[in-house]
């Protein structure tokens, strides 16, 4: 652990090397790229801005993705029983997640204003798919050598889901929502560029039209590290319940 | 208790192997023996689903022991054992869990009631399968390969258990291997690729000669 902490700090310690003598060569002015000190510069000088900022976004992020994850747990949960209403609702679930979220933002907008709304929506559109997927899977994870065995214990339809199928299927569901914790942070900023007041997505938009780049790399790596430790959360959370598996 | 006309074993997209007629009398405990992929799985199966117009099982009440031992990985061992009265929503009496106490000791796992069974060994989950499949007092009990993963000494105090607790059950055993057609078995019917023979009794595989050619094959 602690030695790929340092491998992190050092190739991360490089690739800022890499970055400040690009801007110190090529004598790139400071509000096309800044340099990584006056980013570092900005993140402390502008600390309490970014962190209200941050709070915004992470509010989006962590709510959406609760409530992309319940919304999608359910859905995989009253369709995950039945063949023909997984063949009537797939078609459906796989238009949601094909249309792209920049597409739907305006309208969300439109519908549900310039509030926390709107990008909670976003945000939950994005999750709700791979959580709904993954959860699916875990249904069909059912083993074929169980099902004979299971069919002569004569068992209530409703029991043998509680507690057989919707265990099996607990770890699938978490790995989707592993994958829905990678891309939530998408659904909050760009509800934040099509319209807020708040958030690291209107930071960005903010400082970038007024030329202030480094606050703009700055919001970026506060985003980053929001993202990562969100992520770092749920996986940590969903590793408890890895021992409802088949193997 | 069960009858079997003219029931064609077939793997998918190959063509048929044997054509079974078979009928088994309630309370008798019969060992089918066979070659690998002569198809004695997918009759026990057949039987066991009861979907095939060829194939009348005169009970409801099945038990069955599969080739996998099917153990929900997370339970305990007392758990997977008493497994369909759980999934029954039967509410546990007394009587019933000292059943599965004394079962689990018969099966050499009284030690380990309470332990998850992803923590067993593949013989220890054989026994709690066997338990299983004896927990549930069917009628007609199908056992696929029940000894497979056991050794020597285990085999032998598992199918003395089974003579105890099935003797007045229908038993069809299903098995590769001709030491498991016990003498707690009435008899032993052999299924090769053409057609289901027998009776047999231990008698006639006295020598591998003799059974070789009632498996018509090598061993």
């Amino acid at each position: 652990m602690i030695r790929s902490i340092g491998y992190a700090i050092c190739y991360i310690v490089f690739l800022l090397g890499i970055w400040a003598t690009i801007v110190w060569f090529f004598e790139i002015p400071h509000f096309i790229l800044p340099s990584p000190d006056r980013v570092i510069f900005t993140l402390f000088s502008r600390s309490h801005q970014l962190a209200q900022h941050a709070i915004t976004t992470g509010i989006e992020i962590i709510s959406g993705l609760f409530l992309g994850a319940i919304l999608g747990f359910i859905t995989a949960c009253w369709i995950g029983d039945s063949k023909l209403l997984q063949r009537a609702a797939m078609p459906l679930l796989v238009v949601s997640q094909a249309l792209p979220v920049f597409a739907l933002a305006p309208l969300l907008m439109l519908w549900l204003g310039y509030g926390l709304a709107s990008k909670l929506a976003m945000t939950t559109l994005i999750v709700f798919f791979p959580v709904t997927a993954a959860t699916l899977a875990g249904f069909r994870q059912f083993p074929e050598a169980w099902e004979d065995t299971f069919k002569t214990l004569r068992p209530k339809k409703k029991r043998l889901f509680w507690l057989v199928r919707l265990p099996l299927a607990i770890p699938h569901a978490l790995s989707g929502l592993r994958i829905a914790a990678s891309v939530a942070p998408i659904g909050a900023v760009v509800g934040e560029w099509v319209g807020s007041s708040s958030g690291l997505g209107y930071l960005m938009l903010q400082s970038n039209a007024r030329g202030q780049t480094d606050l703009m790399f700055a919001a970026l790596v506060v985003l980053s590290i929001e993202a990562v430790l969100i992520w770092s959360v749920v996986n940590r959370l969903s590793r408890r319940f890895d021992h409802y598996s088949t193997n | 208790m069960l009858k079997i006309n003219q029931f064609e074993l077939t793997y998918p997209g190959q063509a048929v192997l044997a054509t079974v007629t078979w009928s088994i009398i309630a309370g008798t405990q019969i060992a089918l023996l066979g070659r690998s992929g002569v198809g004695k799985s997918t009759l026990l199966r057949a039987i066991l689903t009861n979907q095939d117009p060829c194939i009348q099982v005169l009970t409801e009440r099945i038990a069955y022991m599969s080739q996998q031992p099917a153990l929900i990985p997370w339970r305990t061992v007392v758990d997977n054992l008493m497994l369909g009265a759980i999934l029954r929503g039967e509410r546990p009496n007394p009587s019933d869990t000292d059943r599965a106490q004394q079962l689990l000791q018969r099966v050499g796992l009284s030690g380990l009631a309470n332990r998850r069974t992803n923590t067993l060994s593949g013989g220890q989950k054989a026994r709690v399968a066997l338990g299983r499949a004896l927990f549930e007092n069917a009628e007609l009990v199908l056992l696929d390969e029940p000894f497979a993963s056991l050794d020597r000494s285990t085999r032998i105090q598992m199918a003395d258990l089974c003579g105890d607790l099935l003797a007045n059950k229908t038993v069809l055993l299903v098995t590769h291997d001709p030491r498991d057609a016990s003498d707690w078995l009435h008899h032993t019917m052999v299924l090769t690729e053409r057609e289901l023979k027998g009776p047999y009794h231990l008698d006639d595989f006295s020598n591998d000669r003799a059974l070789i050619e009632a498996l018509e094959g090598d061993l």
